[in-house]
């Protein structure tokens, strides 16, 4: 594939080294969902030692903040994927329109995680107050530091949309893929540590 | 129906209803961790097939998304059944 295919958008992506967003963000997104399954592996097995401090600690926290947060991230990444739309329409306004809709969803996201530690923390259910609550902390946090990472690309994209004539698609499709990366692994996410023990 | 972003939306907000539903009446029965695990993978495919476009990609990365979610949600139920 020559470089003007891809400046023209015409990308093969039945082309294993060409999935959308490109090889690399896909192996990084691989690595992720990796590591972060291999964590929920993990916290179900040491759940196992103790399977009454687990359900007692999981009913602590509020499963309707977590509902909610989900149906942020999905919207959130349904505006996202009209902003990838868009951009190959070339209808670059539309486009931004969708990637600020994208951000405001991560932004509701954090907001509403930000009330839930601030509870936590009032309550006293702090990193260290069993191993529940250790890996429930750990892992929401890491993701947190991804969804603030991927609000830092939108943001960069937002104003690369408002600036350039002919964005690269491929930059975009990238950002918009480790956009969706955090919607993916709050998917797996919010049923282990909300819903299941 | 032919499956579009907008109709991949109203998909996934239908599903995530359903889990908040069925985990909170369901709990306890035989095959609950299963079933909340296979509706979230249900959503984890629509958002890499429809909103991340994987269903255009080659299907070798199609078959390790599936992969992934099969070893995980079985995984997951093996341990905590």
């Amino acid at each position: 594939m020559s470089e003007t295919d891809i400046k023209a958008n015409k990308i093969d992506y039945k082309n294993f080294f060409y999935p959308p967003g490109g090889i690399l963000i896909w192996i990084l997104i691989m690595v992720e969902l990796i590591t972060f399954g291999a964590a929920l592996i993990a916290l179900s097995i040491n759940s196992r030692e103790n399977p009454e401090l687990y359900h007692q600690s999981r009913l602590m926290l509020n499963s309707t903040y977590g509902a909610i947060n989900t149906i942020f991230l999905l919207t959130s990444g349904y505006f996202m994927a009209r902003t990838v739309y868009y951009v190959k329409q070339q209808k670059l306004d539309k486009a931004a329109f969708n990637n600020k809709m994208a951000m405001i969803g991560g932004l509701l996201f954090l907001l509403l995680k930000s009330l839930e530690y601030y509870e936590k923390i009032e309550h006293g259910l702090t990193i260290g107050y069993n191993t529940f609550f250790t890996f429930y902390w750990l892992l929401t946090a890491f993701h947190v530091i991804h969804v603030l990472v991927g609000l830092g690309i939108l943001f960069f994209m937002y104003l690369g949309l408002r600036k350039a004539k002919r964005p690269d698609i491929l930059n975009v499709e990238a950002g918009a893929s480790f956009w969706h990366m955090c919607d993916l692994i709050w998917l797996l996410l919010f049923p282990m540590l909300y819903l299941i023990f | 129906m032919k499956l579009t972003q907008k109709n991949t939306i109203i998909f996934l907000y239908i599903l995530t209803l359903l889990t908040a539903l069925f985990s909170n009446y369901a709990y306890g029965w035989s095959f609950f961790v299963t079933i909340i695990l296979g509706l979230s993978a249900i959503k984890f495919m629509l958002v890499a097939f429809e909103f991340m476009e994987m269903k255009k990609a080659h299907a070798a990365w199609q078959f390790l998304i599936v992969f992934y979610l099969i070893l995980f949600v079985g995984i997951i139920s093996v341990i905590l059944h």
